[in-house]
């Protein structure tokens, strides 16, 4: 029971931090597609950075272990990814932002919206046992983690991660990507 | 205590503070609950609910008997609270839309360049929607469910899915915007 008092108090968390990012916007999402505003993409990797350190430091201290890890077999990663992005330009929202707009009461996330992903939910689903199989058997590495494959110090990882971040921070905001939105 | 309410109750907060109570989130997720923050994944579970309501001969496969089974999951309540959480965000902003005229097709930009029409606007976004469950099926997770999720733990497949969907993303709003891009 209390996991899933747990559940609904990061939920709303998540949520709120949707809500305040501006990822509940279309435009917000259009526009880093756009490269006009990238709040989405510093969001995002301020997330990345954040959690990675947190996550590292906490299993390098004994205190968690990871629960599985998301599965790495390129060509499904991949071609996943561009056909997502196709979707997110154009509806300017995502399966999360789209539930937290709902709640914001824009009737496009709530109705359309959500009723879309609960048809393709079950198309997937349907269709799973013919495409799944192939797909995930293709440069499939298994639930691999970056420092184990490379055999890197996870300390190193991370810190190169969060540097990585930083330096393309600067460099979105040196080259002006923040324009002011054009309407 | 006074400049914090007020931060709170701005519309739009800087991205690397909104990023940091996400990342936080992230962490917790695992902590606390040994789970993977996730959206697309909730989705299916509840699909599965209702398709076995409606046709359980058809939704009695391998995918909502064991990969997702059609149960109220970790994600599904976290899914609830995502709901409860963007509308806990407008109202500190007074910017709710729940009766407001605007709010089948709200967003300004996407009137400029689509039209105003509501029809249009829904037929995008439930096809649209469409595509992006079925993607990230296929990708093995959301932004939230792959990107941040599984980029926090470092695995290679967030960092191909976030590279496939900035790349077809930008793409597509260049063929949608074209001399506006």
């Amino acid at each position: 029971m209390s996991t899933y008092v747990i559940a609904l108090v990061l939920g709303i968390v998540f949520g709120f931090a949707l809500n305040k990012a501006g990822l509940t916007k279309y435009h917000k999402i259009a526009n880093v597609f756009r490269l006009t505003d990238m709040a989405v993409l510093k969001f995002m990797l301020t997330s990345l950075a954040v959690s990675m350190t947190g996550l590292y430091l906490l299993r390098g201290l004994g205190l968690v272990t990871f629960p599985s890890v998301p599965a790495t077999y390129v060509v499904g990663n991949v071609v996943g990814g561009l056909i997502f992005g196709v979707g997110m330009a154009l509806t300017g929202f995502c399966p999360g932002t789209c539930a937290a707009g709902s709640g914001e009461g824009k009737l496009d996330y709530l109705i359309p919206g959500l009723l879309g992903f609960f048809v393709g939910a079950a198309i997937y689903g349907l269709a799973y046992p013919a495409i799944f199989p192939t797909i995930s058997a293709m440069a499939n590495v298994g639930n691999i983690v970056i420092p184990d494959v490379w055999n890197l110090s996870p300390f190193l990882t991370v810190v190169f991660f969060a540097l990585l971040a930083l330096f393309l921070f600067y460099l979105i905001d040196r080259a002006g990507l923040q324009r002011r939105k054009r309407g | 205590m006074r400049s914090i309410m007020r931060y709170i109750r701005k519309e739009e907060w800087s991205p690397y503070a909104a990023g940091t109570l996400l990342g936080i989130v992230g962490v917790l997720a695992v902590w606390l609950s040994n789970s993977l923050l996730g959206a697309s994944g909730a989705f299916e579970n509840l699909a599965g609910i209702a398709g076995r309501a409606i046709a359980p001969n058809l939704f009695d496969n391998i995918y909502f008997n064991f990969i997702m089974p059609p149960e109220i999951t970790w994600s599904v309540v976290l899914l609830v609270g995502i709901f409860f959480g963007g509308m806990l965000g407008a109202a500190t902003s007074g910017t709710l839309k729940w009766g407001k005229k605007d709010a089948a097709n709200s967003d300004a930009q996407w009137k400029s360049i689509f039209g105003p029409q509501t029809w249009k606007r829904w037929l995008i976004a439930f096809v649209g929607a469409i595509v992006l469950e079925f993607a990230a099926g296929m990708a093995g997770g959301c932004t939230s469910g792959l990107a941040i999720s599984g980029g926090m733990l470092l695995a290679p497949s967030a960092f191909l899915f976030i590279a496939g969907m900035f790349a077809s993303g930008i793409l597509t709003a260049m063929l949608i915007y074209r001399g506006r891009y």
